[in-house]
């Protein structure tokens, strides 16, 4: 989970990194109380990047001017996500502008620290910042750092600077719970003084079992969604909705993004990612059909499970059920196999559904149905 | 020969009173693994499918001779029971829970190094040698025995891609489930060079995804000119990059990590690699068929 910018930098400060002296608004009334001084920037607060490039911070010379950023950031979009908040800090003369952050690489088995010369809005742009990979807080070596940071870092009150604040933000990634911690841009101010001007912080969302803002800020999210898809999240099913209209009810990411894929390559669209593996049971399974029947997007249903720890004759018990219980017309195709899917005919036949021999089949007949029913729509019959 | 787990090693259940703990006591020795104690603090004494339950695994250890432990228990226990379990001894741990923070990862991959042990996981169903033993949640009527060593980033890809293969006659020497999250135990280049060891294994399946970077492990091996013949399957390919597809490793955040790119680097380093389920089997017969 990303946190807003201005979360991002009391976490800094916390570590003792200094941060632009911000006031954050809520709304134009929150103005009023602060005593400003100008030029300032004005920074919209989404939980993503690239906010200076889509006209996201605004600087501002006076007071009216402030009036007017922070009314029209409150109002911004930025690629659907609308402004929590909007960012006052003063507009400061900065020498120069680095990269530092630290984030996780599962190919140093932990963390990195990236380091550019060149931040700012264009690190992307410029040559790729050099890595050093110390993995975990203990292993980490200033004199390490030191080394791999000579070739491109030739001011060297900068790096000694840079050295200490890398320590920093590995800490706060190994002790908070932090996938990444980023400072882009790095300000260097006169005398080779360090300020964090901007900040990116990822938190761990694994980790709200021990940090309860990471849990309410899970919670919170979920509240965004639309019922169905709340009580799904908070039911702890793993879904992402994606473009087409062939529901999928899954087990396991990989065999769901497997089986995405032969919708796709089948000629169908699949209308989401749903992975129900961490609650395979009746009220899970009850929670995924409600949300996709609830979605007049979606066509028709495909459920596609191959359980280990998951009892098959169990699911395919509340298959059924479920079958009996609902009221939406949306066909159902299945395709369960796995731990004791030798019951599954047995238990499907009393009910008349069909259990299909591979999913190369239910993934045909999905599409198919997926097809008509769109047919059906265009041709007006409905 | 299979790597890491065969019928001889002795394994503890930490967990083991739990539900998952006490099907998989009775699924793993149906199947022929040696489990000889399991650990329950507060239930030391008693005994779970006959297998005698201890306080620790230290004492499970001094008790039985256990070398191997299967750590069944939640996420915020998780780190801790992994380190008493190397602490104790243990050469091989298998943690499959999932939802573990990255910082517990990190530290449960580190203390293994430390000792020279072996962890699988976190997030894997385990590992099994078919006709030996099974270390892990996976279905036993999937695998068979035969010359293939199957590496899997998923655990419900790797029962689909297994039966599938064993349905065709190509069967596994071990089939190793390494995990889904990006910083794991064991990872593809290391479960390789096992693999790459043994003599009876004579073609290598590895089973990816999108996001993070052990496919690029795998087609480094590839290139080398004395590697085993090697088949990919990636999926993903309809995923939305920025997205993260349900495991934690599963995302797209650089052109590296993409479908496209790892395909490409695959098939360039001459790994036999397709996108597609339905096309892999077909492809590893060819393989097996072609190099032998």
């Amino acid at each position: 989970m990303m946190l807003l910018e201005y979360e991002a930098k009391r976490l800094l400060r916390g570590v003792g990194i200094q941060t632009p002296q911000g006031h954050v608004v809520f709304s134009e009334r929150d103005l009023a109380a602060l005593a400003l001084t100008y030029p300032l920037a004005a920074k919209v607060q989404v939980a993503s990047g690239g906010r200076g490039k889509r006209g996201g911070v605004v600087k501002v010379d006076d007071a009216h001017g402030a009036q007017r950023a922070v009314a029209m950031l409150l109002e911004t979009q930025l690629d659907g996500e609308a402004s929590r908040a909007v960012l006052l800090e003063p507009w400061l003369p900065l020498e120069r502008e680095l990269y530092l952050s630290v984030t996780v690489d599962g190919t140093a088995g932990g963390y990195v620290v990236l380091y550019s010369p060149h931040g700012g809005i264009d690190v992307e742009s410029g040559a790729p910042p050099v890595r050093y990979a110390p993995g975990r807080l203990q292993r980490f070596r200033a004199h390490e750092l030191r080394e791999v940071l000579s070739p491109v870092e030739h001011d060297s009150v900068v790096r000694e600077r840079v050295l200490l604040l890398a320590r920093r933000l590995l800490m706060l990634a190994a002790t908070r719970d932090c996938l990444t911690v980023e400072i882009n841009p790095l300000g260097v101010l006169s005398e080779g003084r360090l300020i964090a001007v901007d900040a990116k912080v990822v938190r761990d969302d694994a980790a709200g079992f021990r940090a309860p803002e990471i849990d309410a800020a899970i919670r919170s999210s979920w509240d965004l969604e639309p019922d169905p898809v709340r009580l799904a999240l908070q039911g702890r099913l793993s879904y992402v909705r994606l473009e087409g209209d062939v529901g999928l009810i899954s087990g396991g990411a990989g065999m769901t993004m497997a089986v995405m894929d032969l919708i796709d390559a089948a000629g169908g669209r699949p209308a989401c990612f749903l992975d129900c593996s961490a609650n395979p049971t009746p009220s899970g399974y009850r929670l995924a059909f409600e949300m996709l029947d609830a979605d007049p997007s979606i066509g028709v249903i495909l459920v596609s499970i191959f359980g280990g720890g998951t009892h098959m004759e169990r699911v395919a018990r509340v298959m059924v059920e479920i079958m009996d219980e609902r009221c939406s017309t949306k066909p159902v195709v299945f395709r369960l196999d796995g731990t004791n899917a030798d019951q599954i005919p047995a238990i499907f036949g009393r009910r008349g559904l069909v259990n299909c021999a591979s999913i190369e089949d239910a993934v045909r007949d999905a599409v198919d149905l997926a097809r008509s029913r769109g047919a059906s729509i265009v041709g007006g019959e409905r | 020969m299979s790597v890491l787990l065969d019928a001889e090693k002795s394994v503890v259940i930490q967990g083991i009173t739990g539900k998952m703990g006490r099907f998989s006591a009775r699924d793993l020795m149906e199947y022929g693994t040696k489990v000889v104690a399991g650990t329950a603090p507060g239930r030391g004494g008693s005994s779970v499918e006959g297998v005698p339950v201890f306080e620790s695994v230290a004492a499970a250890v001094r008790g039985t001779g256990a070398d191997t432990a299967l750590t069944y228990v939640p996420a915020a226990a998780a780190l801790d029971a992994v380190l008493e379990a190397l602490d104790a001894g243990c050469r091989l741990v298998v943690y499959p829970g999932d939802g573990l923070p990255v910082a517990d990862a990190i530290e449960m991959r580190a203390a293994a190094k430390e000792r020279g042990a072996v962890l699988l996981g976190p997030n894997t169903p385990g590992l099994i040698s078919p006709g030996r033993a099974k270390l892990g949640f996976m279905p036993s009527t999937c695998f068979a025995p035969g010359p293939l060593g199957v590496i899997s980033r998923s655990g419900s890809l790797s029962y689909e891609v297994s039966k599938r293969l064993t349905v065709a006659g190509l069967g596994q020497t071990t089939v190793i489930g390494i995990g889904g999250d990006p910083v794991k135990g064991l990872t593809a280049g290391e479960a390789l060079a096992l693999l790459h060891a043994d003599p009876e294994t004579t073609g290598i399946v590895y089973l990816g995804e999108i996001g993070g970077g052990d496919e690029y492990d795998i087609a480094a091996y590839t290139s080398h000119p004395d590697a085993k013949p090697t088949a990919a399957l990636v999926v993903g390919r309809s995923a939305p990059p920025g997205r993260k597809m349900g495991h934690a490793g599963a995302l797209v955040s650089s052109r590296r990590d993409t479908h496209e790119a790892k395909m490409q680097a695959l098939l360039e380093a001459g790994v036999y690699a397709t996108a597609s389920m339905a096309a892999l089997v077909p492809l590893v017969r060819e393989m097996m068929h072609y190099e032998s």
